[in-house]
């Protein structure tokens, strides 16, 4: 009992202990040395980066691909410029803004449709036995497929890629809501039952909440398609945007701005999915991982 | 008297795939007394946890009747608190938020809530993680929640459901402990369900045996005179144990 005691003693600040149960946090150092440092993950990461771009500049130097490929740096020189001077009447922010702005129209009104009738076609099985005959002609179709239909209807405008974006998210956000929704171990809508909820608590309390990092998980998958799909439609048609940019740097056999294009999709597709990824930290604190459900 | 809980002739058949009739319980008749403890005890497979939701009223009984204070039970309640065995706690809600979930439902306001939520999770000896997410609880402790959760709605009856199954020896026999601490603290009636026979004789006024294998049916009632707080080493604990494996021949 001494040793028990003792032991609870010299606990840290951040450690707590109930009964037999201890909670411990520990922190630990070790000595610096040189195999540590060159196994260390991030070391490895920059050795990586750094070996993939001298590659990269070697094969473009030697010439083997003429005019197909440039150095890493010209890549970069030739976007500097883009900052300030204009391809078609636009700076790289300008085209940078006009994709994102497709893209955030047609996400927003894609996953406001599509999360609630996903909700609803689980909570739901009347509405589920309506909708998914017709969800289902529609949902093995590519979203790319389409890109001539939506110019035949809307025209070369912002109206038919947004048309597309809609298409190509709608499906895995509302599929993601729609499992969110199914996935729900049975059990704890007994919890509310049992503590003398009706039907409309279980659903507040257990389906929404429940559903919520496999909305999110939609969401993500969404987005990214949503990257392809105005990539698409920009390249078939267009004034704007970062497909636009590809196309041009084709037409003028420009590799930078080909291939900057292709970067600058990479790391804004990139940011727009780690603000998805913040978004749900905050409104789900509680998540760790999907299986805590 | 009429008693808190009576069970008149249970029996409940799950039709399986659409024809396959199994029979899980038969003819079970049990009746527990205003604040008793009692233990139903029976090996994997005997139908045990079935008894407790149709007492809880998550499931209807294919025949008999669930009498609460000498009227029959029709569907789930805030009479009856239910403690299960997967803890069931909602993880998107700290410990708090958990245990004031049945108090909420009923719209209790939320000063009132938050007083009730706190006083039994101290009861339960919980005090200071009220604002920590399940996932950063040990198993014992999600189960402590989960009891806090049941007190919390003020019910007449307990139905606990192998609660520490889960749990390692360890922790099991502390848990045992506190439940005998936090029901002689406040007393309810109590309806454990548990596969331990230990835990059954730790833990109860009285002990329904099951018999194994399905369906489950009634094997015997036993009184367990024995003072509190139980010795699990003690002789008479030993003794009792004795005559019920060997009456019962539990294969555990």
């Amino acid at each position: 009992m001494a040793e028990m005691e003792e032991g609870i003693q010299r606990l840290g600040r951040q450690d707590r202990a109930i009964a037999n149960e201890v909670q411990k946090s520990v922190r630990e150092r070790r000595p610096l040395t040189l195999r540590r440092v060159i196994t260390n993950e991030y070391v490895l990461h920059v050795v990586s980066a750094a070996a993939f771009l001298t590659l990269w500049h070697e094969v473009a130097a030697s010439g083997v691909f003429k005019g197909g490929l440039c150095t890493p740096w010209e890549v970069v020189v030739r976007f500097r410029g883009l900052l300030t001077d204009t391809l078609a009447g636009l700076t790289l922010w300008g085209h940078i803004a006009a994709s994102a702005q497709r893209i955030a129209i047609g996400f927003v009104l894609a996953s406001a449709v599509a999360i609630p009738l996903g909700l609803f076609m689980a909570l739901n099985p009347y509405v589920n036995a309506v909708v998914k005959p017709v969800f289902d002609i529609f949902k093995p179709m590519p979203p790319i497929a389409w890109v001539s239909i939506a110019i035949l209807w809307f025209g070369v405008g912002e109206e038919s890629k947004i048309f597309i974006i809609i298409i190509g998210t709608f499906v895995p956000c509302l599929l993601n809501a729609y499992n969110g929704i199914r996935l729900i171990d049975p059990e704890l809508y007994d919890v509310v039952k049992v503590l003398g909820g009706n039907r409309w608590n279980e659903i507040l309390q257990v389906s929404f909440p429940a559903s919520f990092p496999a909305i999110f998980a939609g969401l993500q998958i969404s987005l990214s398609l949503a990257w392809t799909c105005v990539l698409a439609a920009e390249l078939v048609a267009s004034r704007s945007g970062l497909g636009f940019i590809i196309v041009q740097g084709m037409k003028f056999t420009d590799a930078a701005l080909v291939i900057g294009g292709m970067v600058m999709i990479a790391l804004v597709a990139w940011l727009s999915s780690l603000l998805i990824a913040g978004l749900e930290k905050l409104l789900c604190p509680w998540r760790r991982d999907i299986r805590d459900l | 008297m009429t008693h808190k809980i009576e069970c008149r002739h249970i029996a409940k058949v799950f039709i399986q795939k659409g024809k396959q009739r199994v029979h899980v319980l038969e003819d079970i008749s049990l009746f527990v007394r205003d604040n008793e403890f009692l233990v139903i005890l029976g090996p994997g497979q005997s139908g045990k946890s079935t008894l407790l939701r149709i007492i809880a009223g998550l499931e209807t009984p294919s025949e008999g009747e669930v009498l609460l204070d000498g009227r029959p039970v029709s569907g789930p309640g805030p009479d009856r608190g239910l403690v299960f065995q997967s803890y069931m706690l909602f993880p998107w809600k700290t410990v708090l938020g958990n245990v004031e979930l049945g108090p909420r439902l009923r719209g209790v306001p939320r000063e009132e809530r938050r007083r009730i939520a706190q006083h039994y999770i101290d009861l339960v000896g919980l005090r200071g993680f009220e604002k920590h997410y399940p996932h950063q609880l040990s198993g014992g402790m999600k189960q402590r929640v989960g009891i806090a959760r049941a007190y919390a709605n003020n019910p007449q009856v307990m139905l606990l459901d192998e609660p520490f199954g889960q749990l390692d020896a360890q922790t099991r026999y502390f848990m045992e402990k506190e439940t005998a601490r936090i029901w002689e603290t406040e007393k309810r009636t109590v309806l454990f369900v548990t596969n331990n026979i230990d835990e059954a004789i730790f833990l109860g006024d009285r002990i329904v045996t099951l018999k194994g294998k399905l369906p489950g049916r009634m094997d015997r009632v036993w009184e367990v005179d024995l003072p509190r707080p139980r010795e699990h080493t003690d002789m008479e604990f030993l003794k009792l144990r004795h005559t019920i494996t060997e009456c019962c021949e539990l294969t555990l």
